[in-house]
């Protein structure tokens, strides 16, 4: 099971000192933060992508770049890349390139964007979402997996014997995720290609995470990927860490009381008891992230959203090192146990190309 | 048969729970029906925190989930500056939009002067009417001075007839569009909430989780697209 962290990437002001970080301080910060997180031994480090304030990432694969060639082991990924709004062309390209650059340690997961304006900055029609999806990823797909691609759709341009460049790492396209929270469509879709299917349920009930999770499980089977069992989830969560849990709650309580994805709602009692948010103790968000197993099944990767709500980066590094230190060898630990034999590991590109290279043989 | 009545009084004793309790009691004398009252009151900061959140609490998913579930509604709301109230409005925000589809909808409103008794057209009939709920002809506004007044008590009977008959109809399948089957027990709440499927939009349903998704099939989604 692969254990890492996810990003949205936002500029929000530390509510206990009035301070905004500037979008350079930022963008440092979350590269910092990606280092700290092959240094405490995790396994992914994945950034969102957005288009406005307060948002800085918007190109990820800039940034990913950076962060491979700093370091060794970690996968590289996204939270997520707009499968909608961007040109599945440039998208084949981009992540082709990053295999390369950081030797096969990329995914990608995709999304559809968290704001409605997004699609007309780009010149496409919101109403068309799904439909943009399920198009655009059908051609990125063939451009990754076919040398030379004649297409012809309905929302792009079409390809005369167009080749992508350059060509996936290996002869092997990225792993995609497709990450939704609530649409049964992508479900759908992660299952129907076999894809890995990424919940973020942290502003979610586990009842609902359970029932999408489900149906990819079950979509999955049907198309004759493996057993339910056997479908590639993802599940998010996030955490605020101290040694003693009433710290934790002291510390976190203004940023969660201020946050502007937190704030002005329900109460932290509220919001922890309702979601996977967990602000207390190590051993709080073991338990904690140990029980999403039991609505979600054995499951591939599980990323922890820790630079949040306007944390300073020292704070959050010293998250990343209790993460690192105290609950993620305790979770691999756990998380092996009882786990079917015929659940697979998150597929990694050693993986893909060893599984490929099976199959010319046969 | 379920009635739910929704009540957004916020006194206590409320005129507009009074005029929600007569119309129950008087569809009652029609038919044969089970009262739950939602007093949204009570409800208020769950409503707002879903505003927030996107997820109901539980007790506010029960609410939910009660309407959903309910064979007809009865839905009285105070007059505030001319419309319904933003509690009453942001209940029916956050309901799911297809759980009001075919149901019986008796409309109140209370005001302390009769001359916002044309409230219950200009607002509470287009709310429910996009929600598509199938509103009664009859609906009943009371001010202040009705309470003392003779022709009140006539026109909770017309309209707590009405709602009996439009549920009566409504189980036996004879109004087009609404559900034929009586809908399922709703067990107890407090249990039933936590464990109640929702739909997309985060609101609680009380269709089984087995079928609370309808999948189009991938192929049939790329095949539309097909230029």
């Amino acid at each position: 099971m692969q254990f890492g962290i996810f990003t949205v990437g936002d500029v929000t002001t530390d509510p206990t000192n009035g301070r905004t970080p500037s979008e350079g301080e930022r963008i440092k910060a979350m590269l910092a933060i990606a280092q700290k997180a092959e240094e405490v031994g995790l396994d992914v480090f994945a950034t969102g992508e957005h288009h406005n304030p307060p948002f800085v990432p918007s190109s990820p694969t800039t940034m990913l770049g950076y962060i491979a060639a700093r370091t060794e082991n970690l996968v590289l990924s996204t939270s997520t890349t707009l499968i909608t709004t961007n040109d599945p062309v440039k998208i084949a390209e981009d992540f082709a390139m990053l295999q390369h650059v950081a030797d096969g340690r990329v995914d990608l997961m995709m999304g559809r964007g968290n704001t409605g304006p997004v699609y007309p900055w780009f010149g496409k029609d919101i109403r068309e979402g799904i439909n943009l999806a399920v198009e655009n990823y059908a051609l990125l797909r063939r451009l990754w997996d076919e040398d030379v691609v004649t297409w012809e759709g309905k929302f792009r341009t079409p390809l005369q014997s167009f080749t992508s460049t350059p060509r996936p790492l290996d002869g092997v396209a990225p792993f995609v995720w497709h990450g939704s929270i609530r649409s049964p469509e992508i479900a759908e879709q992660a299952a129907y290609y076999g894809d890995g299917f990424f919940h973020n349920n942290i502003f979610w009930p586990a009842s609902h995470t359970k029932q999408m999770v489900n149906l990819y499980r079950q979509r999955y089977a049907h198309y004759g990927h493996g057993t339910p069992e056997q479908a590639i989830v993802g599940l998010g969560g996030q955490v605020f860490m101290r040694k003693n849990s009433q710290d934790a709650v002291r510390e976190f309580r203004p940023y969660f009381d201020n946050a502007p994805v937190y704030g002005h709602g329900p109460s932290l009692e509220d919001f922890t008891e309702q979601t996977p948010l967990t602000v207390g103790s190590p051993q709080q968000v073991i338990e904690k992230t140990l029980s999403f197993r039991e609505y979600a099944g054995d499951y591939q990767r599980q990323l922890f959203l820790i630079d949040h709500a306007g944390l300073p980066l020292k704070t959050v590094l010293e998250q990343l090192d209790m993460l690192g230190e105290e609950v993620v060898p305790v979770l691999r630990e756990e998380f092996a146990k009882g786990r079917p034999a015929d659940v697979p590991e998150a597929p990694t590109h050693a993986a893909r190309v060893a599984a490929a290279k099976e199959v010319t043989v046969a | 048969m379920k009635l739910v009545v929704v009540s957004a009084g916020l006194s206590s004793p409320s005129s507009t729970r009074l005029l929600a309790d007569r119309l129950a009691a008087a569809t009652a004398r029609h038919a044969d029906v089970d009262v739950q009252v939602v007093e949204l009151r009570d409800l208020a900061t769950d409503i707002a925190h879903h505003m927030v959140t996107g997820f109901p609490a539980r007790r506010l998913a029960a609410a939910l989930d009660a309407v959903a579930a309910a064979d007809g509604l009865i839905a009285v709301t105070p007059v505030f500056s001319a419309s319904y109230s933003g509690l009453f409005k942001s209940f029916f925000d956050v309901i799911d939009k297809d759980s009001l589809t075919g149901k019986p909808v008796l409309v109140g409103a209370t005001g302390g002067t009769p001359r916002h008794s044309l409230v219950t057209e200009h607002a509470l009939r287009p709310l429910f009417s996009y929600l598509r709920a199938v509103v009664l002809p009859t609906a009943v506004y009371a001010a202040s001075e009705d309470w003392g007044d003779e022709g009140l008590e006539g026109r909770i009977e017309r309209a707590g007839a009405e709602l009996a008959r439009f549920m009566g109809a409504s189980a036996a399948g004879t109004v087009p569009g609404a559900r034929a089957e009586t809908a399922p027990a709703v067990p107890d709440t407090d249990t039933a909430a936590a464990i109640a499927p929702r739909s997309l939009k985060g609101a609680v349903t009380s269709v089984d989780s087995a079928d609370a998704f309808t999948v189009v099939p991938f192929e049939q989604q790329l095949a539309a697209l097909r230029p």
